[in-house]
């Protein structure tokens, strides 16, 4: 973050221990000691490093650190990472500025999603019947009936999270998004300047495709997914 | 920037302003965020990996059994033929969960559980 920017955040950091600035040239690393040179990762850990983002997230721009980033003492903090890469911190500065990750998450409701498959597809409806009359002696049958639907689902994925997409990456600055599987459609960061606005087209694009889909979404969040460097690190 | 709340939820949008249990909490902050090579990374070991298992698709016989379950729960209105008579035991009307939403929470484990458990 921006030196002098917030005094040092209320909350602690990984493995309880007080958070402290260190500053160089203008910018300021917000960092914790770590008692022991091997850290045993607990969920309390990865909480508290997210607790610290949100924390200096409320107050100022920030860039976030992937957890677990060492460095062997204040010094080095100041000046192997503070001004060897001040210009690209800058940079990350100055994109971040002013702006908020939201993670979506959109899902298919089982019910509908599967009898919709069964309504348009006749080998389903028919691979069905066929396990039903059959009960526990159809077991392969099953596992037909099972593949076909899970062929279905994809195909359906992908359209359908290409067009959710597409909707919500033209409200945002920046999107990433990951692989789904099953009965997720879409999984995706976006990096928007405001939130409002993205949130109300959410709201639309969620109502429009209700009841086949529902959504969640996460944040305003510390855009971690974002924060990465041009040039090779 | 202030972190707002949002508007209230509904049954196609849910809103929460900060990741809740521990694979949230992972989507959010695990190989995510600013990675200098050259500094020391801890590596997240010695935390339920089952959770980030989650995380990777895998197709297989179990996942098609457990689709063919799904398929053949659903109460459709069945037109002519004979009776069909279900063989599977244990088709309980009072489950409120999908078989395969059942599945996957099975897989994450119960993070709010754990949670209070870990203070």
């Amino acid at each position: 973050m921006r030196a002098g920017a917030i005094d040092a955040p209320r909350v602690d950091g990984v493995s309880g221990r007080p958070v402290a600035t260190i500053e160089s040239n203008g910018l300021a690393a917000v960092v914790s000691e770590l008692a022991e040179r091997r850290l045993r990762v607990r969920r309390r850990d990865l909480l508290g490093h997210l607790r610290v983002l949100e924390s200096v997230f409320d107050d100022t721009t920030i860039v976030p650190c992937a957890f677990g980033m060492v460095l062997p003492s204040r010094e080095a903090v100041a000046s192997d990472f503070l001004a060897a890469r001040r210009n690209e911190l800058l940079g990350l500065l100055e994109r971040l500025d002013g702006r908020a990750q939201l993670n979506v998450t959109a899902s298919y409701d089982e019910e509908e999603i599967l009898r919709e498959i069964v309504a348009t597809d006749p080998r389903v409806a028919r691979g069905r019947q066929q396990t039903r009359v059959l009960g526990r002696a159809g077991h392969f049958a099953s596992i037909q009936l099972g593949e076909l639907v899970a062929g279905a689902l994809a195909e359906r994925r992908e359209a359908d999270g290409g067009r959710l997409l597409g909707r919500l990456a033209a409200e945002s600055d920046d999107v990433v998004a990951e692989a789904t599987d099953e009965l997720t459609v879409l999984k995706a960061s976006f990096l928007v300047e405001g939130p409002d606005r993205f949130d109300a087209v959410l709201e639309q694009v969620a109502k429009d495709e209700a009841p086949r889909i529902r959504f969640e979404a996460i944040g305003p969040l510390p855009p971690t997914a974002f924060a990465e460097l041009r040039a090779g690190g | 920037m202030a972190i707002a709340t949002r508007g209230t939820s509904s049954n196609y949008l849910q809103r929460a302003p900060s990741p809740s249990g521990l694979a949230e909490v992972l989507d959010v902050i695990l190989d995510k965020g600013l990675v200098i090579d050259a500094f020391v990374r801890i590596s997240v070991i010695g935390i339920e990996l089952v959770t980030i298992d989650a995380r990777i698709v895998i197709a297989s016989v179990d996942t098609y059994l457990r689709f063919a379950e799904a398929v053949n729960r659903l109460d459709l209105a069945e037109t002519g033929g004979a009776d069909i008579t279900d063989l599977r035991s244990g088709g309980s009307d009072g489950k409120t969960r999908g078989v395969l939403e059942g599945a996957k929470e099975a897989l994450t484990g119960d993070d709010q559980k754990e949670k209070q458990r870990s203070r």
